[in-house]
């Protein structure tokens, strides 16, 4: 049996945050992943903050940039486009595209590198709830190995069993979660280079189609439904959606990326005795745009902090307790707010968000950012004043 | 249950799950079958149609 301080389950980047600052507090960390090569395959469509990496403290790399975002195009069912780029906007810089596979490992390594120690290829098949933490049973081709935690940080994605096996809720109930699907493809045309782009309506219901782009003639295309709403499964949809897109006319796709999206909010418990949980696997998504890279981060660097300081005092729900008072501080500003407005959109027909998009023509803005589109949403729809009148 | 080959071991399907029934390996799904009470919410949620309900 093998001993430790804190173990991370998932090593996305939410697992690799807690892993890499509990390790900085000073305790002793195993970070495990069940894939063979950490960051793949991506189930995102890998947009972030410029905002929120600073906020991290993670320097962007060319390593793991491909697309510096010029800007923010959203269209609706007619046809008509909002546009947020420099002509509109007076500060364009919002954030990058990034390339998961390497940025997810580069992650991992921070983790390594501030002391963890990386078990890939290792699967956890159970755990058991002891005195004094968990007993944790992993398998890593073929060979069974039992290990023993005092705190143990669930960061298992989506479908994460850890959270639940230990008795909290998981993150989404079925119909909270989205089902995912994109194309990376080359040979994407822009009428627009480096602009994200969201396609809003019933092309994909319950979500939105989006095209990131990643450098060159390179994007991810995909889109996240919820199937309650949906007639067709989400690959259908897509399918769809690309056969008639004009600039995806000659586009090829290289890969297929599917998941799972929780854009119910975070989850009422994240913690218990000796157990913390954090990323996707706690609901730590922004519900409105999807998007789960930085407040899973944040989510993991909170729970690593607290970690390491439980190990050195106290390991038991009273204490860890903190975590989710953290993690509510610098999360719920962002997630309650948007899981409104995500809520308001899903009420809107296609004609409701036609005439949104109409409103919005000859607006300029100060900036690009989800609360400065929804600001302005509100301005010029006097329904999403009335629904969302508090937000601002 | 079964699996189509198409699969891609995303997961979707064991975080929806209502009982939790479903383990994702890296390669391979693993179904408590005798648990299951045919709610069909995996099957509606997979975003690839990679699974079929056996007769």
């Amino acid at each position: 049996m093998i001993e430790t301080d804190v173990i991370v389950v998932g090593s996305g980047p939410a697992g690799s945050s807690a892993a890499k600052h509990a390790a900085l507090g000073g305790a002793k960390v195993i970070l495990m992943d069940k894939k063979s090569e950490i960051g793949a395959p991506k189930r995102c469509a890998e947009g972030v903050s410029i905002q929120g990496l600073e906020k991290l403290g993670i320097e962007p790399s060319p390593r793991w940039v491909t697309q510096e975002i010029q800007g923010v195009r959203i269209q609706t069912p007619d046809g008509t486009d909002v546009w947020l780029t420099k002509d509109e906007v007076k500060l364009p810089e919002a954030g990058y595209i990034l390339e998961r596979k390497v940025f997810d490992k580069h992650m991992a390594m921070d983790a390594a590198r501030a002391g963890a120690e990386i078990r890939i290829k290792t699967l956890v098949t159970g755990i058991e709830k002891i005195d004094d933490g968990y007993m944790v049973f992993t398998e890593s081709m073929g060979k069974e190995e039992v290990f023993k935690c005092k705190i143990l940080i669930a960061a298992d994605g989506p479908e994460g069993h850890i959270a639940r096996w230990a008795g909290l809720r998981p993150a989404a109930k079925p119909k909270e979660m989205e089902s995912g699907v994109q194309y990376e493809m080359c040979n994407v045309e822009f009428e627009r280079p480096g602009v994200i782009e969201f396609y809003l309506g019933s092309c994909a219901p319950g979500g939105y189609v989006w095209i990131f782009p990643k450098g060159d003639d390179i994007a991810n295309v995909g889109l996240a439904i919820l199937p309650h709403k949906a007639e067709k499964t989400a690959i259908e949809y897509l399918d769809d959606f690309v056969a008639t897109c004009p600039y995806l006319k000659n586009a090829q796709a290289v890969e297929l990326n599917v998941g799972g999206d929780p854009v119910g909010g975070m989850t009422k418990k994240l913690y218990d005795d000796n157990i913390l949980v954090c990323g996707d696997a706690a609901g730590q998504v922004n519900p409105l745009t999807g998007g789960g890279i930085i407040s899973g981060m944040t989510g993991g660097m909170c729970a690593g902090q607290v970690a390491a300081q439980a190990i050195k005092e106290d390991c038991s729900k009273k204490f860890l307790k903190q975590y989710d008072e953290m993690a509510h501080e610098e999360l719920d500003h962002e997630i309650k707010r948007y899981k409104k407005v995500q809520e308001y959109l899903l009420t809107l027909s296609d004609e409701e968000l036609d005439s949104i998009a109409h409103a919005f023509q000859g607006e300029s803005f100060d900036k690009i950012s989800t609360t400065e589109i929804v600001k302005k949403l509100i301005k010029v729809s006097p329904k999403a004043l009335l629904k969302l009148g508090k937000f601002v | 249950m079964i699996v189509k080959d198409w699969c891609s071991f995303c997961g979707e399907c064991a975080g929806v799950c209502p009982r939790n029934l479903i383990q994702v390996r890296e390669y391979s799904l693993v179904f408590n079958e005798d648990d299951c009470k045919d709610c069909d919410t995996c099957i509606k949620a997979c975003p690839i149609n990679a699974l079929e309900k056996e007769d």
